[in-house]
């Protein structure tokens, strides 16, 4: 469902960057802990302004958690996270999150549940009865303002989770596998829908992912967490051409790139499999 | 499996309602048949039986002392009811938030919420004397400590995802107790509303019996000690009368203004 929208002003983010090629986010040397059990460590990375960046690992590799801490939401064990030169601490303005559990209320309807994040801000009423509409329509929401989570599919949640978060217009978006919870199907449609999204807004993204298909295809660079505790095995530059779309699926490089990073999890994704919790 | 198979051999929806009716109108009719025969044969006059009490009805029902007390007593419980569901959702929604709280009070709900209200009665009437003040303070005493209860558990219930939430999104802490906790507990705080209600109600038909204050307790009493039983057990069918009604307004609130209650349990 396409939706014909009227441009957002971006010129002002395009032209007025020359800092384009500097880092937004950098992660030193990072480490998280709980009691004994080292999640992961010495992690560096670096994430550039309107860059994709996705992250990939087997379950219980820390991805989450590293999303976490660079969202504030979470205290590191060892190192720091800078957004903007600034460390992060605790989570600051123009960085949204978006959970694979939703996160929706569901005592609130799409729109309430839309509002709230603007309303945490402290967003004036007549401000977000402006950018709610704007963005319930942007996810493809309309109509359905009223309608409460329940009545929703997991597709429609999520597709409000992430109004929520871009309501914020942060310039900064971390996806916590956002797509996890959703069918196989749906969850290519809402692939799609988001690059979009992004193609008319383009702002950094993390997104982490347990797919390595969903990575490659949302991703400019992949980051690939390997090994207990776990750290940044490879970073692979996908260099697949731009906007991505159904036939970046069969496209030689895209095979290619999944087939390496398939190869690289491997073992690991079977270790993972047969863990039993300590 | 079994239940798919049930489905398909259901009866149409109408009919199995009118037979389930039937079902439960016949059993009444014999409760009340077994009743009026057995009292007949084997007890004395006074007795209350289901044909004199249908026979006092209208009278009881118009009876400007009947009617009074009834209000007096429905009233009160309302309430006491109010006061024990503001105050017991403010302290159980801070002890379930702030652990402070917690460790300060909970032995002390807990205590108080074990405790037969009914012992504490001669001294709420010492304390707020031989008037309706200790009928009220009875409800709100015997209502306060499940609703405040009921409300600690739903706070201390609140799902991590909610919270995560209001953290990623920098909820300042009012908001995540009135926006967030208040409406996660709220079925937690249903239940112990329901629970207060009907403790409610005993607390206020007891006061009334201790102290001898105007209301349906006291009108069952009086009736009954004059041997007028029929009248007293209007009396009692007014007191059950309320119990559904508040039952049955409790659902329509839910369902009028809280429609995604009952889905959530269900697990999307």
């Amino acid at each position: 469902m396409l939706i014909p929208l009227e441009p957002i002003v971006i010129s002002d983010l395009l032209h007025a960057s020359p800092t384009l090629d500097e880092p937004r986010i950098e992660v030193n040397s990072l480490g998280k802990r709980y009691g004994d059990l080292q999640v992961f460590k010495d992690i560096n990375l670096t994430f550039r302004e309107r860059e994709i960046v996705t992250i990939v690992g087997p379950s219980g590799c820390g991805k989450t958690t590293l999303l976490r801490c660079i969202d504030g939401l979470m205290p590191s064990s060892e190192g720091e996270i800078r957004i903007d030169s600034d460390v992060v601490r605790k989570p600051r303005e123009g960085v949204s999150m978006v959970f694979q559990h939703f996160g929706l209320f569901p005592w609130k309807t799409v729109y309430q549940n839309v509002a709230y994040g603007l309303k945490l801000a402290g967003v004036r009423k007549t401000v977000i009865a402006d950018k709610v509409p704007y963005y319930t329509k942007l996810v493809g929401l309309e109509g359905f303002e009223n309608s409460y989570p329940y009545q929703l599919s997991g597709g429609m949640q999520q597709r409000c989770g992430l109004a929520r978060a871009l309501s914020m217009e942060p310039s900064v978006l971390l996806m916590d596998e956002p797509f996890a919870a959703v069918d196989a199907q749906t969850r290519e449609i809402l692939q799609f829908e988001l690059l979009r999204i992004w193609g008319m807004r383009p702002m950094t993204m993390i997104f982490v992912t347990h797919s390595i298909e969903e990575a490659v295809l949302m991703g400019d660079r992949v980051v690939v967490l390997k090994g207990r505790p776990s750290s940044v095995f490879e970073v692979i530059d996908v260099k697949l051409p731009g906007p991505r779309s159904r036939e970046t699926l069969a496209h030689p490089r895209f095979s290619e790139v999944r087939e390496h990073v398939w190869s690289t999890l491997m073992d690991e994704v079977r270790a993972a499999e047969f863990e039993i919790e300590r | 499996m079994i239940v798919e198979i049930f489905k398909k051999h259901q009866m149409p929806r109408l009919r199995f309602l009118n037979l389930d009716l039937c079902a439960k109108i016949i059993a009444g009719i014999m409760i009340l048949v077994i009743w009026q025969i057995g009292v007949a044969l084997f007890a004395a006059n006074f007795v209350a039986k289901p044909l004199s009490i249908i026979g006092v009805f209208p009278d009881v029902i118009t009876d400007e002392v009947f009617i009074e007390a009834t209000a007096a007593t429905l009233s009160a419980v309302i309430k006491g009811l109010f006061i024990a569901l503001i105050a017991g959702t403010i302290v159980g929604v801070a002890m379930g938030r702030v652990k402070f709280f917690d460790r300060l009070l909970n032995l002390y709900i807990n205590g108080f919420y074990t405790m037969p209200m009914v012992a504490a009665l001669p001294l709420l009437t010492i304390w707020f004397g031989y008037e309706s003040n200790a009928r009220l303070a009875t409800i709100v005493f015997a209502a306060f400590f499940s609703i405040a209860m009921s409300a600690r558990d739903g706070a201390r219930a609140v799902p991590p995802e909610y919270l995560e939430v209001c953290s990623a999104y920098r909820a300042k802490p009012y908001h995540i107790w009135f926006d967030i906790t208040v409406f996660s507990s709220l079925p937690y705080l249903i239940a112990g509303f329901r629970l207060a209600a009907g403790r409610a109600l005993v607390g206020a038909v007891i006061a009334e019996f201790f102290i001898s204050l105007d209301g349906l307790g006291m009108y069952i009493l009086s009736h009954t000690r004059s041997f007028q039983h029929n009248e007293a057990v209007v009396g009692v069918l007014m007191l059950i009368a309320f119990g559904l009604t508040f039952e049955s307004t409790m659902n329509w609130v839910m369902r009028r203004y809280f429609p995604w209650y009952r889905r959530e349990g269900r697990g999307a």
